[in-house]
């Protein structure tokens, strides 16, 4: 019903309003106050003040709730670009993708970061001019520089900002706004040079804390490979609780943006977990060429002040109708209050003023625990996902596709089959506009200090079949699955531990490595007497067939751990 | 022209059809669990053929109802028939306690051997037929007889023991429902009670067949819905068909007269939920064209509902199903209700929102959707509007939510954000001021199930698209669909000025199953839409 209305519809639409208002379309948003988030402190809303209690709200003048005091969360943007790209698998094919790239963050995302920014840093403007193929242009991947899988070199690319910001001369001119007018106005031929043909397997990483507001922009730049498909491209935020049709990407359901136009999602951050992001026009076509992402929620517990008893602290989560969980009225809700009071508190490492919500990498929390339960020094987002080289083939070119013959060939972590899954720093490939671009920059080689603990958040987004991710030599427990902490209503933890994991495509889990042997470590998750020797261990799918590149009988699904 | 245009265009306009259909019945076609009562239950194994939505009749085998059933549930779905062959086999509806009889007459081709029906997760008695290898069986032309008693409440499936591979590829599979003999006290109390007076208010009926799932006070329900879901490779069908066809009349048990049909390699083209591919599933249950598919699935809910989904996966793959929106709660697996170790009034089961089904493996679940947490008013409310209904008050209860005036057309609202307002720039009759601005409706393409503005219900709709219903003036957007908001065109299933509900896609997420031969969109995906107070939800047809 959709490919009907991809034609029909725009030009139904084009006959009934001849009144074209603007010619340019694309624009990104992020405010820096808003009505949740006020900016009481004048700070732009560009840090996450710690979590002390509820937000405090107030009846305001407009008839509605508006926070006075105590303001949790902070504001997040980022912009990506819809279209295409190439990537390359582990046998060294290139392979052509309907796929997302970065329009904001493009230094944290070249860094194997998220891409999710403060309006402090997304909010400026590039000094410079960007050129195609940008940041790994300008880092000279290819040519001895960054980004290369023989050459990685820690990216030092300058700019974080949104991608065609510029100030808003026309506003200006009339009187509407004040230079430098920073409102959402962009230069169009920046995020054409930047965004075509310049597509990430895995999509750009989506990362926000608990009472955050979201402005997430897509810019539909259209396929240059594909310039007879008038592809419209929309967000579908996967596991958002109580989503609003409106904004949940389902082009049948909703809207969705064409080429030459900017869409901005807005979130309130939901519960944390580990959720994930994709393309919702033609399912089965466009995540199968790869528009898919990861993308998680931090829990409040991270911005408990050092000391915090974690139990009191979830406690304080109770005040607050939206984020207190009470199972006896809720059936919906995954970590009401502990059964146990383990009398944990927050260490150090865990909130900083400065460094928290940024997207650099520090210890945390998988979910609200109350018990420090789900402690991790490092995380990794790990996404498994397959390609399937014919479909690809035929994706690039004119021909019917075939669904019923789908059959993966390319087996991927983070968008990467082994050996490409060790190689640090971004992998870039050569696009068809002659450049190199970061197509991978995700690596996925798990590094955990000696007895410290990892988190992976797990998401498959393959569209054929299930799969399974097996851990030889640490063993895997699982503390979550499809974005919510494993208890009961009764508040007992349901964690298990296990060597492998499977999931099928849309399915998530949180996985804990813990390097530390101590029979008591559930009382001190972030101290450990006998770490796990020092070495590499693995990561791997016993679906052996699944050990492969294509025809190399060799690779696929499979990534080291290595344990400092 | 080259291949991929010939195949567009046909694809097309075969896509036109179907939305035509869909068109003419979407509009009062909801789901429920309907289904026969017992406990006597006499049904046949034949073949026919089942409809799907690219035009093909693939011949299959079913059971069906060898004769008038005792009665048909929920007794507020009327037109209700029970044909002598239905994929999925008649749904078994009985009450916990009973004592079940099922009688099957084996009236499928005789080349097509013995058959049977295994009960897993009950004590079966088998009486009569002949004996295979799971269990009794009927012959062709017999008959066998099971009995067992419905021993706890919850979903299972039912479906042949003999040769299945072949046999319940070929349909013959089905769902047994065993509602629980007594109903927890505050399942038909409190805000159950709330919910079923706000049904009676709009003058909906109450299509649950039980209040609860188990015998348990966390299972209550107000809404409920069936899921089947199976694949189907259309080369087995035929191969079963040209089979039959060249054995004709043969008698049972002569030499030549048996089926050698391969089931590998396997290479399923239809993705069945109740038997149907979208969209024809979003049509009526009990509809005449499909005769042979009575179930549809099509499930519609009021904010706040706890709605019950029984699922039950058949055929040989598993589905990792998406139901957007929400989570679900696990309640029971075969009809084993999951319960905290430590304290068996507390349930235990995950919430997923990808719940996965496996060959023969039921669940239930309970899903609700409430906007708790969206942080705007998806009424639109606007406190400056002259629409009474635009300023409606949001009381909460211990819980945050307007469930006091069972009338209001907010009932369940979520009190937080009451009033407040989404959208940075005027959008109507809506209340500016929000935090985020809409593309410019130019540049993007509707969907036939958007409402026709971001907001809940056929009242927040109007308003918002300048076209309010009341005589009131409008406070801002003098003129209907003049105010620069969205255009509202081409939402042909989920009408702006009388339905306007929030659409929710739930699939499989192993995403070619949502085609339907190889056309998308097809197969295993349903529209579940979220309906305001204001729409009444008939699931009846």
């Amino acid at each position: 019903m959709k490919k009907l209305f991809r034609v029909g519809l725009p030009l139904l639409l084009f006959c009934l309003a001849p009144l074209v208002v603007s010619a340019q379309s694309f624009r990104v948003q992020c405010p820096t106050s808003t009505i949740t988030h006020p900016d009481l402190n004048k700070t732009g809303n560009s840090s996450e003040p710690a979590y002390t209690g509820p937000t405090t709200l107030s009846p305001g003048t407009n008839g509605f709730l508006t926070p006075t005091a105590n303001v949790n969360g902070a504001i997040k943007c980022q912009q990506i670009g819809g279209g295409d790209g190439m990537s390359t698998m582990g046998d060294g094919t290139q392979i052509y993708m309907f796929s997302f790239g970065p329009l904001s963050g493009l230094a944290d995302i070249a860094d194997g970061l998220a891409g999710t920014e403060f309006p402090n840093v997304f909010n400026t403007v590039y000094p410079g001019t960007f050129v195609p193929g940008d940041p790994a242009t300008t880092l000279g991947a290819g040519a001895g520089g960054a980004g290369t899988a023989q050459n990685p070199v820690p990216i030092a690319f300058p700019y974080n900002g949104a991608v065609g910001l510029a100030p808003d001369v026309d506003a200006i001119a009339n009187g509407n706004c004040v230079a430098p007018c920073l409102d959402g106005h962009v230069d169009p031929r920046a995020i054409i040079d930047v965004g075509v043909m310049n597509g990430n397997i895995p999509a750009p990483l989506l990362a926000m804390d608990e009472d955050d507001e979201v402005f997430f922009t897509l810019t539909n730049v259209g396929m240059i490979m594909r310039p007879d498909l008038f592809e419209q491209h929309t967000v579908h935020f996967h596991g958002y609780p109580n989503a609003s049709s409106f904004y949940d990407g389902v082009p049948d359901a909703s809207v969705a943006i064409n080429i030459g136009g900017s869409f901005t999602y807005y979130y309130l951050a939901p519960d944390a977990g580990t959720y994930f992001w994709h393309c919702h026009i033609t399912p089965p076509e466009h995540l199968q060429m790869g528009m898919v992402g990861q993308l998680y929620v931090r829990p409040r517990q991270d911005r408990v002040p050092t000391g915090g008893d974690l139990y009191t602290y979830l406690g304080y989560q109770q005040n607050d109708l939206r984020t207190k969980c009470d199972s006896n009225a809720d059936i919906l809700c995954s970590n009401p209050l502990p059964a146990v009071n383990t009398g944990v508190t927050n260490p150090a490492a865990v909130y900083n003023a400065a460094t928290s919500g940024t997207n650099g990498p520090r210890p945390g929390y998988g979910y609200n625990d109350g018990d420090g339960s789900t402690y991790y020094d490092v995380e990794y987002p790990i996404q498994i996902h397959g390609f399937d080289p014919s479909f690809h083939f035929v994706g690039m070119t004119f021909n019917p596709e075939q669904f019923n013959d789908m059959k993966d060939k390319y087996f991927l972590l983070n968008g990467r089959s082994y050996p490409d899954t060790v190689t640090p720093g971004p992998l870039a490939t050569q696009a068809t506009d002659g450049k190199m671009h970061f197509s991978q920059p995700l690596p996925s080689i798990i590094s955990i200090p000696a007895g410290g603990r990892a988190l992976l958040r797990i998401s498959d987004l393959d569209v054929t079949e299930y799969q399974t991710l097996a851990s030889l030599g640490i063993p895997m427990t699982v503390i979550g699955f499809n974005a919510k902490l494993l208890r009961d209503q009764a508040g007992n933890n349901l964690y298990y531990t296990t060597n492998s994991i499977t999931l099928g495509g849309g399915e998530s889990l949180d996985v804990i490595l813990d390097t530390c042997t101590d029979p008591d470590r559930a009382s001190h998750p972030t101290t450990c007497t006998a770490p796990l020797a020092t070495g590499t261990y693995y990561l791997y799918t016993p679906n052996l067939d699944h050990l492969s590149n294509d025809a190399e009988n060799f690779g696929g699904l499979m990534t080291e751990v290595h344990i400092n | 022209m080259n291949a991929m245009n010939t195949k567009m265009i046909t694809s097309k306009s075969r896509l036109l059809v179907l939305l035509v259909l869909a068109l003419l019945l979407t509009a009062t076609a909801h789901a429920a669990a309907p289904g026969i009562t017992g406990p006597s239950f006499n049904l046949t194994a034949q073949a026919s053929s089942i409809s799907q939505p690219d035009g093909a009749a693939v011949y299959s085998w079913g059971y069906g109802c060898n004769g008038a059933p005792a009665g048909f549930a929920p007794a507020a779905i009327t037109n209700t028939f029970c044909n002598s062959m239905q994929v999925p086999g008649p749904t078994l509806i009985v009450t916990e306690g009973q004592a079940v009889t099922v009688t099957l007459t084996n009236n499928l081709p005789a080349a097509a051997g013995n058959t049977s029906i295994l009960f897993p997760g009950f004590n079966v008695t088998a009486t009569g037929g002949v004996p295979g290898l799971m269990t009794q069986e009927a012959v062709p032309g017999g008959t066998v007889t099971y009995t067992f008693t419905a021993s706890s409440p919850g979903t299972r499936a039912y479906y042949s023991g003999t040769q299945g591979d072949l046999q319940v590829e070929m349909g013959l599979y089905g769902a047994i429902v065993v509602l629980p003999s007594s109903v927890p006290a505050n399942c038909t109390g409190g805000l159950h009670a709330a919910n079923l007076a706000a049904e009676q208010h709009w003058g909906e009926a109450d299509f649950r067949l039980a209040p609860a799932a188990y015998d348990h006070a966390s299972t209550c329900y107000d809404r409920e819905y069936l899921f089947q879901f199976a694949e189907m490779d259309p080369k087995i069908h035929a191969a079963a068909l040209a089979q039959v066809t060249a054995a004709g009349n043969c008698t049972a048990g002569a030499p030549g007269c048996s089926l050698n049909v391969p089931t590998e390699p396997y290479q399923p083209a239809y993705f069945l939920i109740n038997g149907r591919s979208m969209p024809d599933n979003m049509d009526p249950n009990y509809a005449l064209e499909y005769p042979h598919q009575p179930y549809n699935g099509n499930p519609h809910m009021h904010p706040g509902e706890l709605t019950l989904i029984r699922v039950i996966g058949t055929g040989r793959w598993q589905h990792p199903f998406h139901e957007h929106g929400n989570h679900v709660r696990i309640l029971a697996r075969d009809g084993n209700l999951i319960l905290s170790q430590t304290d068996p009034t507390k349930l235990g089961g995950r919430l997923e929102f990808t719940t996965d089904t496996t060959p023969g493996q039921a669940f239930d679940g309970i899903y609700y959707w409430s906007g708790k947490g969206l942080n705007w008013d998806p009424y639109g409310h606007h406190p400056g509007s002259n629409d009474p209904s635009a300023t409606l008050p949001c009381t909460p209860d211990a819980n945050g939510y307007n469930t006091g005036a069972p009338t209001a057309i907010n009932f369940w609202e979520w009190c937080q954000d009451h009033n407040k307002p989404v959208q940075v720039a005027p959008f109507g009759d809506v209340a500016s001021g929000g935090p985020a601005t809409l593309p410019d409706p130019n540049i993007f393409a509707n969907g036939p199930w958007y409402g026709g503005s971001p907001y809940l219900g056929p009242d927040a709709t109007l308003r918002a698209t300048g076209c309010m219903s009341s005589s009131a003036l409008q406070t801002n957007a003098p003129n209907c669909g003049a105010s620069g908001s969205t255009p509202p065109s081409g939402t042909i299933a989920n009408s702006p000025s009388s339905e306007a509900g929030f659409a929710f896609m739930w699939h499989s997420h192993n995403e070619r199953e949502i085609t339907t031969n190889n056309i998308f969109p097809g197969g295993m995906l349903m529209m579940m839409l979220v309906d305001s107070r204001e729409f009444v939800i008939n699931e009846s047809n």
